[in-house]
């Protein structure tokens, strides 16, 4: 790689920065909207269908088309698309409230802070290990050079993840403790409680991918984990890859742990006096949150920008056409799949009670990581 | 040990997750297809809803092959209507042994669909018919009768302007 000047590669941050929020503000809407159909579709309903409208109006129009012709799968599918921009002008032009009781400047900064935890975290996160694209020769300032899948390379990108991730919680307790009211304080309370539970397990299976490829560096420790594994590292990364999974359910409050949102207990958790645009950054922060344990899920236990998962892809020649190489294509691919599976999750397992949830964490989760981490050692000790 | 391998091995999990699994793959591949619906949803506004052949809709009087009414004015229905919404006056025709309603009215606002008037009519003359969008925008769109502005006792057209009960028919 040709060395950059300073400009070049502030313009180049920036504009791989744009790239990567507009990654997020398209599969962000994307995601409530598969929530809401799939979700839809397992309690035998249709989930969304229309936005507002009369009968005689576009949707209607639409509708009845559609059942006139015997609905036409693909398009009918998507008719409940268009909902997310009803979402978002009704979260932008919502009356926001503030409670008079509630401590202002923590009350504002708490969401703001959830939100750039979770979006800062992408900074580290690589999606194809070399360049997507060489912009051509006339572009004004970077032209000519490699438009890469990664922002910055840093040595030690796990541990800024990590770092920077577990931020996102002082969102929450902020959030919750500053507003002054009960319900969001005991939210918060096991919002912390969870987290600061959940943190330990995690950060424990990551560790397996770590041990075996000898890096934090994220590139370096994608290539590693995908391409150079013995076989007897593929059920140890199999076992750490449910671990982290399960402990990412966690650490985003989605359905099987949302201790700290729990409808039926607690109003609606940490974010009961929030409204507008403010509790659109709690919500927003959750789904990038997804988005975030997805990549990392798929990057450090599914092989990443290579197609098979597990250290399996260790076995397939990698001059082989298509499925040899990285393609940011598979990498794409398993974290839609992921995502879909946080829905099909939470439609499928209750939430559990809150001695479970420590039980799981503390008495289940730790031990059984440790050893997998033990044994993960043992193979990197048996590795050239 | 059982438990402590049952919570690491979350076989009940799985085992849920490939049911929800397998229906949503089901209720998703016929969704879109009017033949085999799996979803017990009905598009409503746009497809005319079902209703269960005993429901109780609006009151509607009958005619027999000749296209005269069928009703005698018995006045079985004015006497057992609990909330007295049915008035009927009766008259004579030319050709007809029995009498024949001049007027029959029917002020459904204080109707309470409680099918007494069917009940107890004994020449089959009248029905509650399967229509429910009854709401309109005007007290007088409830008065339903023979003569007049509201001449609708025999069909099945909306009462009020406000409805959604007519055919696409497209």
């Amino acid at each position: 790689m040709q060395t950059m000047t300073l400009s070049q590669l502030c313009v180049m941050a920036i504009l791989q920065a744009v790239a990567v929020v507009i990654f997020i503000f398209i599969v962000v809407p994307l995601t409530t909207f598969a929530e809401r159909k799939v979700i839809g579709y397992i309690q035998d309903r249709l989930g969304a269908t229309r936005i507002a409208g009369s009968r005689n109006g576009l949707t209607g129009y639409l509708n009845r088309r559609m059942w006139g012709m015997g609905k036409v799968p693909m398009l009918s599918i998507f008719r409940g698309l268009p909902m997310f921009i009803g979402d978002i002008i009704k979260l932008l032009v919502k009356e926001d409230i503030i409670p008079d009781k509630a401590d202002r400047a923590i009350f504002i900064i708490a969401p703001a802070l959830s939100m750039i935890a979770s979006v800062v975290v992408f900074a580290a996160i690589s999606f194809y290990p070399g360049a997507l694209f060489t912009f051509p020769r006339w572009f004004p300032v970077v032209g000519g050079l490699p438009f890469t899948g990664f922002i910055t390379n840093m040595n030690v990108g796990l541990l800024f993840i990590l770092g920077v991730a577990s931020v996102g919680v002082y969102g929450i307790v902020l959030g919750a403790w500053s507003s002054n009211s009960k319900y969001p304080l005991l939210g918060g309370l096991r919002s912390a409680a969870q987290i600061v539970s959940y943190e330990v397990p995690l950060t424990l299976s990551l560790l397996v991918p770590v041990v075996l490829a000898g890096s934090l560096n994220f590139n370096e420790m994608t290539r590693m984990v995908a391409t150079q594994m013995p076989l007897y590292a593929v059920p140890l990364l199999f076992v750490g890859f449910f671990i982290y999974f399960t402990c990412g359910f966690a650490e985003t409050n989605r359905m099987p742990f949302d201790m700290p949102e729990a409808e039926n207990e607690l109003v609606a958790g940490f974010h009961t006096e929030y409204s507008g645009m403010k509790f659109g950054f709690f919500y927003l922060a959750e789904y990038i949150n997804m988005i975030v344990v997805s990549a990392l899920a798929s990057a450090f236990f599914l092989g990443g920008p290579y197609l098979l998962p597990f250290g399996l892809q260790s076995f397939v020649p990698a001059g082989t056409p298509i499925i040899g190489g990285p393609s940011v294509v598979w990498f794409l691919l398993k974290i839609f799949f992921l995502l879909i599976s946080f829905i099909w999750v939470r439609a499928t397992i209750p939430r559990y009670r809150y001695d479970q949830i420590m039980a799981i964490a503390w008495k289940y989760l730790i031990p059984f990581t440790l050893v997998d981490v033990a044994l993960a050692a043992a193979v990197r000790f048996t590795m050239p | 040990m059982n438990k402590y391998l049952k919570t690491l091995i979350p076989t009940d999990i799985a085992k849920g997750l490939a049911l929800t699994g397998k229906h949503f793959m089901r209720v998703f591949g016929t969704a879109n297809r009017r033949k085999v619906p799996l979803h017990v949803v009905s598009e409503y506004p746009e497809v005319p809803a079902k209703v269960q052949p005993r429901f109780r809709g609006r009151l509607t009087l009958l005619k027999d092959e000749q296209g005269e009414t069928k009703c005698v004015c018995c006045l079985a229905c004015e006497k057992i209507c609990p909330t007295q919404v049915i008035t009927i006056e009766s008259g004579k025709k030319e050709g007809r042994k029995t009498k024949i309603p001049l007027r029959y009215d029917f002020e459904m606002e204080r109707c309470i669909f409680c099918e007494f008037c069917v009940e107890s009519c004994g020449f089959d003359s009248i029905i509650l018919n399967h229509q429910f969008e009854l709401a309109a925008y005007n007290r007088e769109d409830f008065s339903i009768g023979m003569l007049g502005r509201s001449q609708n006792m025999f069909e099945l057209t909306p009462v009020g302007s406000f409805s959604y009960a007519e055919d696409p028919k497209d």
